[in-house]
């Protein structure tokens, strides 16, 4: 199987030559396959920033590979840029970029320095608002004028408004209230669907993370600690806990509910999930030890 | 790249130097940028690199940190060595062809100043290694109270500098942050001419102007949630005392600013 984006012996230091230095990635290997939506987690600090901060090419691996739809993007260094525009990358906190007169202009940004044509950038500044759910009063307001929320969704349009082959999202949902964070993860949904793209989302959120993974990577103190479907990681609850996270908040009710002799599985990951079974038990009234 | 520009150089130690009372340092600091251009000959100028070898070495200041220091001025220093070369008419000529003239005096006359000027650079930095910039603007405010007779907002202004000396770290950082934000949408900002690379720019300023607002609004609240108004009854975590140990500090810079007045005065020029 070809993947879309690869690490060979990815290794990342800071501070090299200096009493500072740390090494922030060691010899990561992995391989992303078109399609997925990948979800990268790991304590502060554990490396998981700088990984993606190396699929776009902002960082340069100190030594080791990242393939690209199997070439080194480092190959050459002047191809970088078209490397961005494949492999779009929106920062933590991204409402922080916004810098044009109007939130269409702003989300233009990308794909005017991708040299398309105004009626080409007309059209993807259009497509890019729609999935984020921003309407023309939207795009002709001042980036400044929008909400928390709104200005989130706004810089988020203006990666996707690349194309990008991978997007690749930190944080998307930190520090907005629980229906920004549920628009989001919805439309991260739908694009990925609409676009058969790959998505790489990095969160400290759980439940995120069991809503919508494919596939869960766990990262720490910059190597690979676990990969796998969200049962496989989050079924490992005690080492998850040794590193510093958790499984979801309703994993744990489950595994608290179990252990006190209610008969109900430890595998539950998400409040859709939980809600169901409970209905169930209530129906069939059995259950209980 | 960024992070190279250190400013508020401080370099934590426990030295005398140190330790020393700011505000000594900062009037020492003073006294010896004075005294740098009042070295006349070859003795006064050797005992005046002596003496800030020596407080250099106190310090424990490494070389390495030192040079980096001089380094940003270096091109100063040679060009000013150069104009001095060039324009100095008096003395015996050397070499001359063309439009060009080199006399000894002119070489002695850049030699002195390429000295000087780094001799002020290695001095003054000693102050901002030693001092952390807390201490610094604490000292300038004491130092100018004398002015607050004449209404001068002598603590304003040192709070602005605080803050200001604060933020830069942190300004560093959003800069970079920014950066990297509109690279990751393609922004080019390595290439092109100079008017290209200004409008380059355009996508990091005008969001690090919002946030540098947005954070001085901030700090502004916050710093008025903790009733901060201003100089009144204001009292300080570190109170500066004067201590032996300042005493002599002065003692050695008196004696040092005797010393190259009486070689100035005594020691025949020998060139």
């Amino acid at each position: 199987m070809a993947y879309v984006l690869q690490t060979e012996d990815l290794t990342c230091i800071y501070g090299e030559g200096t009493p500072l230095r740390t090494v922030a990635l060691d010899k990561i290997n992995i391989g992303i396959e078109q399609g997925e939506l990948l979800a990268v987690i790991g304590q502060t600090g554990s490396g998981k920033s700088s990984l993606i901060q190396h699929f776009n090419g902002i960082l340069r691996p100190a030594s080791g590979r990242v393939l690209l739809n199997g070439r080194d993007i480092w190959a050459d260094k002047k191809n970088i840029r078209q490397v961005r525009f494949q492999v779009g990358l929106c920062f933590q906190y991204p409402e922080y970029q916004l810098f044009e007169e109007t939130v269409a202009k702003d989300i233009a940004f990308g794909p005017r320095n991708m040299g398309l044509s105004d009626a080409e950038i007309d059209d993807r500044v259009h497509e890019a608002a729609r999935y984020v759910g921003l309407t023309q009063a939207h795009l002709d307001a001042s980036p400044f004028d929008l909400s928390g929320g709104e200005k989130r969704r706004a810089a988020i349009a203006g990666v996707i408004a690349m194309r990008p082959q991978v997007l690749i999202l930190d944080e998307p949902t930190a520090g907005l209230d629980p229906s920004g964070r549920d628009t989001i993860l919805g439309f991260i949904r739908a694009y990925r669907q609409e676009t058969g793209a790959t998505v790489i989302i990095v969160s400290h959120s759980m439940e995120d993370v069991a809503a919508i993974a494919t596939r869960v990577l766990v990262v720490h103190q910059g190597k690979i600690a676990m990969s796998g479907t969200v049962e496989e990681v989050f079924s490992r609850a005690d080492e998850l806990v040794a590193i510093g996270l958790n499984v979801p908040q309703v994993t744990r009710v489950f595994t608290e509910l179990n252990r006190r002799g209610f008969h109900v599985p430890k595998n539950v990951y998400t409040v859709e999930q939980a809600g169901n079974i409970l209905l169930q038990l209530l129906h069939t009234g059995e259950g209980k030890a | 790249m960024i992070k190279d520009i250190t400013l508020g150089q401080f370099f934590p130690g426990r030295s005398i130097v140190h330790r020393l009372d700011p505000r000594t340092k900062v009037l020492l600091t003073m006294a010896l940028i004075v005294v740098v251009f009042f070295c006349q000959n070859i003795f006064s100028l050797l005992l005046m690199i002596v003496f800030v070898a020596a407080v250099n070495l106190i310090s424990h200041i490494p070389l390495r940190v030192v040079m980096k220091s001089v380094k940003p001025i270096l091109i100063i220093v040679i060009f000013t060595a150069v104009l001095n070369l060039l324009y100095t008419d008096d003395g015996r000529v050397l070499i001359s062809f063309w439009i060009i003239k080199i006399t000894d005096q002119g070489i002695e006359t850049a030699v002195f100043m390429a000295i000087r000027i780094m001799l002020l650079i290695i001095a003054s930095s000693l102050l901002t290694y030693t001092t952390s910039p807390t201490q610094l603007t604490d000292a300038l405010e004491r130092l100018m109270s004398p002015l607050k007779a004449i209404k001068v907002p002598v603590h304003s202004i040192a709070m602005m500098m605080t803050i200001a000396l604060r933020f830069i770290p942190t300004l560093v950082e959003e800069i970079e942050r920014i950066m990297n934000a509109q690279k990751a949408r393609g922004a080019d900002m390595e290439s092109g001419n100079l008017i290209k690379r200004a409008k380059a720019l355009v996508p990091v300023l005008i969001p690090l102007f919002i946030s540098s607002f947005r954070r001085a609004g901030d700090l502004a609240f916050a710093m008025e949630c903790r009733c901060y108004d201003g100089d009144h009854g204001r009292t300080r975590m570190q109170t500066m005392k004067f201590a032996w140990r300042d005493l002599g500090a002065l003692a050695a810079v008196c004696i040092l600013i005797a010393g190259i007045i009486l070689l100035n005065i005594f020691v025949p020029d020998l060139i």
